[in-house]
């Protein structure tokens, strides 16, 4: 054993004592708390998802005559197949839904304030991307739904002025739905986006690490009560207890309720109700409320407001005596999010 | 949390993961299993059908066996789904509080199943029932049988209540199941209350009430079907509600299998035989030997069995005449007629051009025939020629069809048309009675196209050499000249002799022009003597 140790660190120049230190950083001790975890929790599933994606394109063959044909064959014959397609599609709709809460949590907690503003803004892109993530995955599929999504919302670009052309012809790969927009989505799905969200969770880790976690006391908690705890193996433990438990939830819901396959694309036949997947609803509803480009405008303002919002709500903090706006503005857009969406889910039309 | 919690929760939420993992390998076995048909797939009894499932489980288990293996269980389509009837349908019955049917009919089919319908109701399947009146059915009805029944000439030791003698029985189980029967609901006299008697209108209900009286019921109201007419799964089965065909007759009840109907014994139900004999000159070409040796690698179970997609390995009945291919984007027809270009079943083959109403045009006239035709014999064959490109080059395919047109014209030249011509020259001539099948040369006559000579083209055109040739065309060859004409020839001398010189003059100068021809020469070359040829040493 010690041969091996000694042969070990003549070629890596580090101590185990130095790779304690490097990873046992001390962890605040609100972290002890299961629903602070959740930063975390998209991550483990983004692991998730490059393995069974990397499993799923083995057999998937984008294009326009083979896309469908090929996740049936992956549903319905590929030894697994319909187990890694679950787990790929459960551990999206659950990385959606991690993300947003985790976002939340930053949000309600003022974890975005000075000087955490650019991790704030590096959040907000790993947002989008995941996002888009999901909606060039879903796409992918080339069922009625999917296909009709995508064109809605390649339509979507076109109203937005000036650029949307562009933005459709980019999306598509042409003006319209094409042998080669699978293509595009795919590379789009399986490298360009995931390659983005590794290099953008990589430098949201890295801004962690140099500035720490923010720290939160409770009113109920001893003065005396340790402010911190060690990273490994207590807080490791409680990490390893949370992707046990997603493997598990994922497992069962791949399992309990099956992903399943619509009917295959026809392009000249428009489905009577069009909806997208549901952690679009919120944007979809507010679309059928409002004509075209003010709807698309205006959500790109929300986002906007969204990504520079650390500053905002600096300067209201210092310029005006409503401290707690951004609680309140925020329980609003959480209203506004979850009654958009759920108004969406229950209408046909 | 402790750490040392902590330790044992992560062991129990591994070991609850493995676990998972367990189940998901027994999901995936059990899916396998499925997949090679070795267990039926999640049954979903309908709530309208649990009531039939429960109790016909016990009293005929079979019927809901066959039902859980099929994919109607699987999307939750029950008994009541299929068997269940509308107010006035004349075989209606209350059963259970369900108004059902006992026959289903491709009416029935074809409330989910439409463009399946569609197609085979334009099938020359779907017209298989026309055989009732037709020579086949003389011979099954009359020579085998009788259309009246007749008193038994001595007693049966060991059944007594033989009565009388059922004169319909060889056509009821001979032809109609295969053709299907005229369903019939037995009347209170006893006799046959059919489509004919209902007069159904377009939802398939009766227009003529008046025979509704006679329907003879059981103690609980259920119509009651005649026996010589039900059970019947003929494909061309001329149903109560006016709707032609019997889906069961290639997709068995109950459970209805894909995978079956993908084989060529399911075909062979009917195609086989002096007659027809399809499953064995398929079984004797190479793509019955290459189907019979790969048919583990033929994907059966496929949900649409696509060729060049999910199997190349051999075609079989279905492959060729009704799956979808590469080429056609999957696309499957139930009109098998659709990829045929001669029909080799009359006594002369024809050019499979069809009219609007699917029916095959006879007229001679090139332009008239252009003015009738809507689907003609080439598009067919075109649309053969797609499910033969999969394995064969365009040259081959068309050489082999050059084979097959030659074989197909030399029967029809040499054999069919002189045969057809003799025969209706001693017709014409009333050198035959009026009756069919009482004299031998009838008898020959029917041999020589209505077996051999089918034999030989559907032998040829499916690439059985042996069938083409000795159980083909030698038999055609020996039936004409050491029969057929030798009959004729003394049918004449007897009517000469008779004092009908005259007409055996006629008939004898059509035998003399054909037997001249010079591809009959042969025949009398040995007879005449050999002038010109100098003497043996």
């Amino acid at each position: 054993m010690n041969t091996i140790k000694r042969w070990f660190a003549e070629r890596l120049p580090i101590t185990g004592v130095q790779l304690e230190e490097l990873t046992n950083e001390p962890v605040p001790a609100h972290l002890r708390r299961w629903w602070f975890c959740l930063g975390g929790t998209p991550a483990y599933l983004f692991v998730v998802q490059i393995v069974t994606g990397i499993l799923l394109a083995f057999y998937y063959q984008p294009s326009p005559q083979t896309a469908f044909e090929s996740i049936d064959t992956i549903t319905n014959q590929v030894a697994f197949g319909w187990y890694i397609r679950g787990m790929h599609k459960w551990a999206a709709t659950l990385m959606i839904a991690a993300v947003i809460l985790h976002q939340m949590r930053v949000y309600f907690t003022g974890a975005y304030r000075q000087p955490r503003e650019i991790n704030w803004i590096v959040g907000m892109c790993l947002l989008l991307c995941t996002l888009v993530v999901g909606f060039t995955g879903y796409s992918l599929v080339f069922e009625q739904l999917s296909f009709w999504g995508a064109t809605v919302a390649a339509n979507i670009c076109d109203t937005v002025p000036y650029v949307g052309v562009f933005a459709k012809r980019m999306l598509l790969a042409g003006d319209s739905y094409n042998d080669n927009t699978l293509s595009r989505f795919f590379i789009l799905h399986a490298a360009v986006l995931p390659g983005l969200m590794i290099l953008l969770i990589g430098i949201h880790v890295a801004i962690l690490r140099l500035q720490g976690v923010s720290e939160l006391r409770f009113e109920n908690e001893p003065a005396d009560a340790p402010k911190h705890f060690d990273f490994f193996p207590d807080h490791f433990y409680t990490e390893l207890i949370i992707g046990l438990t997603l493997m598990i939830l994922l497992s069962v819901l791949a399992t309990v309720l099956p992903v399943t396959l619509g009917p295959k694309a026809d392009p000249l036949t428009t489905p009577e109700v069009i909806k997208p997947e549901w952690w679009f609803y919120v944007s979809f509803r507010w679309l059928k409320l409002f004509s075209g480009t003010f709807a698309v405008l205006s959500s790109g303002f929300v986002v906007f407001v969204m990504f520079v919002w650390p500053f905002i709500d600096g300067w209201i903090r210092k310029h005006t005596r409503f401290s707690e706006a951004s609680v309140w503005i925020g329980i609003v857009g959480v209203f506004l999010l979850v009654g958009l969406t759920v108004w969406e889910a229950v209408v046909e039309h | 949390m402790t750490l040392q919690s902590k330790r044992y929760l992560i062991g129990f939420l591994g070991l609850l993961f493995l676990a998972s993992l367990v189940l998901v390998q027994a999901m995936e076995i059990a899916r396998k299993r499925e997949e090679v048909g070795l267990t039926s797939g999640h049954v979903a009894v309908p709530a309208t059908s649990k009531g039939c499932v429960e109790c016909h489980g016990k009293s005929s288990p079979g019927i809901i066996d066959h039902w859980k293996f099929s994919t109607h269980a699987q999307k939750g389509v029950g008994c009541v789904e299929c068997h269940q009837a509308q107010k006035g349908d004349v075989d209606g019955f209350t059963h259970y509080g369900h108004l059902i049917a006992t026959v289903v009919t491709p009416k029935d089919c074809g409330r989910c199943h439409e463009k399946e319908t569609t197609e085979f109701t334009h099938s020359h399947h779907a017209k298989a029932g026309n055989i009732l009146a037709s020579l086949d059915n003389f011979l099954a009805e009359t020579v085998e049988g009788s259309r009246t029944p007749f008193n038994p000439h001595s007693p049966t030791p060991g059944k007594p209540d033989i009565h009388e003698v059922n004169g319909m029985s060889s056509a009821a189980v001979g032809c109609q199941q295969c053709h299907g029967s005229k369903v019939a609901l037995l009347a209170k006299d006893g006799g046959k209350i059919t489509l004919d008697d209902l007069k159904p209108d377009a939802k398939g209900q009766p227009t003529n009430l008046d025979v509704l009286d006679r329907i003879a019921k059981t103690e609980d109201g259920r119509p009651k079907l005649h026996a010589d007419t039900w059970p019947n799964t003929g494909i061309g089965r001329l149903n109560l509600d006016g709707s032609l065909g019997s889906c069961s007759a290639c997709h068995s009840r109950h459970d209805f299998s894909p995978r079956r109907a993908r084989q060529p014994e399911n075909c062979g139900k009917c195609h086989l035989g002096p007659d027809h004999p399809q499953k064995e000159i398929y079984e004797e070409s190479k793509h019955g030997v290459a189907f019979r040796d790969l048919r583990d690698h033929m994907n059966l179970n496929a949900k649409d069995w696509v060729l060049g997609k999910d199997y190349s390995q051999a075609p079989t009945c279905a492959t060729c005449h009704m799956s979808g291919h590469s080429k056609n984007g999957g696309t499957i027809t139930h009109d098998p007629g659709q990829r045929i270009s001669w029909t080799n079943r009359p006594a002369v083959s024809a050019v499979l051009d069809t009219d609007a109403n699917g029916k095959l045009v006879t007229e001679a006239d090139p332009a008239k025939r252009r003015s009738l035709v809507t689907f003609s014999a080439d598009e067919k064959r075109t649309n053969m020629k797609q499910v033969c490109h999969h394995c064969h080059t365009p040259d081959y395919v068309n050489a082999f069809y050059k084979q097959y047109d030659d074989f197909i014209v030399l029967y029809n030249e040499k054999f069919g048309k002189p045969g057809q011509a003799i025969i209706a020259a001693l017709r014409k001539n009333e050198l035959l009675t009026k009756t069919e099948f009482d004299e031998e040369i009838e008898w020959t006559w029917f041999y020589l196209w209505h077996h051999e000579g089918r034999r030989a083209r559907h032998g040829a055109s499916m690439m059985a050499p042996d069938y083409a040739h000795w159980h083909g065309m030698f038999e055609v060859a020996e039936r004409f000249y050491m029969q057929l004409i030798p009959q004729a020839r003394e049918i004449t001398q007897h009517a000469a002799e008779s004092g009908k010189g005259e007409q055996a003059a006629a008939v004898n100068a059509v035998i003399d022009e054909i037997l001249a021809r010079p591809e009959h020469k042969w025949l009398d070359s040995g007879k005449k003597p050999a002038t010109d040829k100098p003497a043996a040493r």
